[in-house]
């Protein structure tokens, strides 16, 4: 894997253009709110193409990562810290609940991760939904001073940045090991891949992504319902979008999130509650028959089209 | 000593539901190295079937429980039919990550479909005996819970009747042991985990009566239960189906102390508490040592 300086122009025109996308355009609040929840997307669902796509890992509880940076990041933020300070802080606190968990579970094989990250994200639920029932309001100046500009730059900083952290974490040690480890976990501990060490790596940076795209959200939604942060919701749909995108792909997560949140916006004008079964029943039919999602649906059809890329594609193998 | 012997009581009437709850997730994951994910969402469906059983043919919960069982396994074979199947032919380690994604997406399905088809409402089926008790020297015992303990009971030891004791058991016996070779040996390795998975399910369908009699349901109110399910597992040992009735018991009696301690609110916290202290001091299980396979 090396820098290639097409994609490189590519990714970088398309960050350009959204970032100048506010100035030029009057987006109304409809884009800004689907462009905003579409970066905060991209990074949940980087945050668990690191771990899920690239280890193999399965993290089913991005919503406790999530939930927890963003929930504290609002109480900070009420009590007058300033946000750039608060997002970190919440960050921190998510990271730091991920070597919690992280820690037993990650030595084990199987089922184990993908169960104890799932019953954190329920427990802090179950437990957050009855200590704080209600919608927390923010004082009212909060909701004056609101602006889509400062929510719009910050977010997609995020998922730039989250996608950058997926570029470096790939051309670097870690992402081979995270790679041999998802191919085989017996040959890579053979050949001398401290799995525990590079899991446990992976965890916090991808506890870390989500923790970001956390108190973002908070930051852009204002007054929360402590426990709408924690629903299984959060967890599933960066599971969709990274599989539908292609698991352990650097734009696969992109376009999977791209995809989930306009088809859902769509859907859910048309078909209402309905449109969680498609996407529940296409998620299926994907982890069923195209494992490598649309990433290597194209790879295949660019291999089929053209001998030349197809001999380069060999080549570099 | 009254408070010991009702907590004692209301731990084992809890840890019995969870046995039973543990039962199925526990069977179909040693036989077939499936991790149903959607387990809880399968009990809240045969809720649904004994409640609406109840509804509007008036049948009685308990004895609806072998028409809830027949839908249930044929939900179950259905489910190994048509998913579970096409996971057969991948190695171990993957088989086990691509079942939890996609029972992961089933829950999604599920949840959903029943919640389109009879609202988020949350129900349960009140009977003319519901909330009776008997006062036996001042430690009350309530029918529901009593029966719950005699079913988990029954079901689970004729669970163990059927591995142990009959020709159909030892075929899933030895189709977990080694696939391969049980089926070059002539069994039919498809059916048996056809029909194992059917019988996960229906306990879980069973489980499912006594959680719309004792309990509630609701669309998203099996991940809940999917949480006890895995606590038990993972407390009796990854590969003991015969040790997930203690294991289930002992969660019960640790909840129905802290419950008791700190208030019901938290019961949860605590068995995550417990989940992670198993993992940390002894992951192969509490009862791993004394196991003897399926």
């Amino acid at each position: 894997m090396t820098y290639h300086w097409k994609s490189m122009l590519i990714s970088g025109l398309i960050v350009a253009g959204l970032a100048v996308l506010p100035i030029v355009f009057n987006l109304g609040s409809n884009i800004n709110n689907l462009l905003i929840l579409m970066f905060v997307y991209v990074a949940l669902a980087q945050s668990f193409n690191v771990i899920g796509g690239m280890a193999l890992q399965i993290h089913m509880g991005i919503a406790a990562f999530f939930g927890t940076s963003a929930f504290i990041t609002h109480v900070l933020w009420q009590h007058g810290i300033p946000i750039y300070l608060a997002i970190p802080v919440g960050t921190m606190a998510s990271m730091a609940l991920s070597v919690v968990i992280g820690l037993p579970t990650l030595r084990l094989r199987g089922m184990y991760f993908a169960i104890g990250t799932l019953a954190l994200a329920e427990t802090l639920r179950i437990v957050v939904s009855n200590v704080w029932p209600l919608t927390i309001y923010m004082p009212v100046s909060f909701s004056v001073n609101f602006t889509f500009p400062p929510r719009y730059y910050s977010s997609l900083a995020v998922a730039v940045f989250s996608c950058l952290v997926i570029a470096a974490i790939r051309n670097s040690k870690l992402g081979l090991a995270l790679v041999s480890m998802g191919d085989d976990q017996d040959a890579a501990q053979v050949t001398g891949v401290n799995l525990f060490k590079y899991k446990v790596t992976a965890l916090v940076i991808s506890s870390m992504l989500a923790g970001l795209s956390g108190g973002v959200y908070c930051y852009f939604r204002v007054n929360i319902n402590p426990s709408y942060l924690f629903v299984p919701l959060w967890s599933f749909e960066p599971i969709v979008a990274t599989a539908i995108g292609g698991m352990g792909s650097l734009v696969g997560p992109v376009i999977g999130s791209f995809i989930l949140v306009i088809l859902s916006d769509i859907f859910a004008l048309v078909l209402g509650e309905a449109h969680f079964i498609i996407f529940g029943i296409l998620f299926i039919l994907v982890v069923l028959y195209y494992p490598y999602g649309l990433m290597g649906l194209f790879h295949k059809i660019r291999l089929l089209v053209s001998r030349p890329a197809f001999r380069r594609a060999v080549a570099e193998r | 000593m009254e408070a010991v012997f009702q907590i004692l009581t209301y731990g084992i009437m809890v840890g019995s539901l969870y046995a039973l709850i543990g039962m199925g997730f526990s069977l179909i994951f040693s036989v077939m190295k499936y991790v149903n994910i959607a387990q809880g969402t399968f009990i809240m469906l045969g809720g649904y079937a004994c409640f609406f059983l109840f509804k509007y043919l008036k049948i009685d919960p308990y004895i609806s429980i072998p028409a809830v069982m027949i839908i249930m396994s044929l939900i179950g074979m259905a489910l190994y039919k048509f998913l579970f199947s096409r996971l057969m032919d991948l190695p171990v380690g993957l088989r086990l990550n691509n079942s939890m994604l996609i029972t992961f997406g089933l829950i999604w399905v599920l949840d959903n479909l029943v919640t389109l088809l009879w609202t988020s409402d949350v129900r349960s089926v009140t009977t003319s005996y519901t909330g009776e008790v008997i006062n036996l020297a001042g430690v009350r015992l309530s029918y529901m819970g009593m029966a719950g303990v005699v079913l988990a009971v029954v079901f689970i030891t004729a669970l163990h009747l059927l591995l142990t004791r009959t020709y159909f058991g030892k075929a899933v016996r030895a189709a977990t042991q080694d696939a391969e070779a049980a089926g070059l040996s002539g069994i039919n390795v498809h059916r048996t985990f056809l029909i194992s998975c059917g019988i996960g399910i229906a306990l879980a369908g069973v489980a499912g009566v006594v959680v719309a009699v004792g309990y509630y349901i609701s669309p998203s109110g099996g991940l809940a239960w999917l949480l006890v399910a895995m606590v038990v597992v993972v407390l009796a040992g990854e590969q003991n189906v015969n040790w997930v009735f203690p294991a289930g018991l002992l969660v019960g009696l640790v909840e129905a102390v802290s419950v008791f301690v700190t208030g019901a609110s938290y019961r949860e916290v605590v068995s995550l508490l417990l989940f992670i202290t198993v993992l940390v001091f002894k992951p192969e299980g509490l009862f791993a040592k004394r196991s003897r396979g399926v």
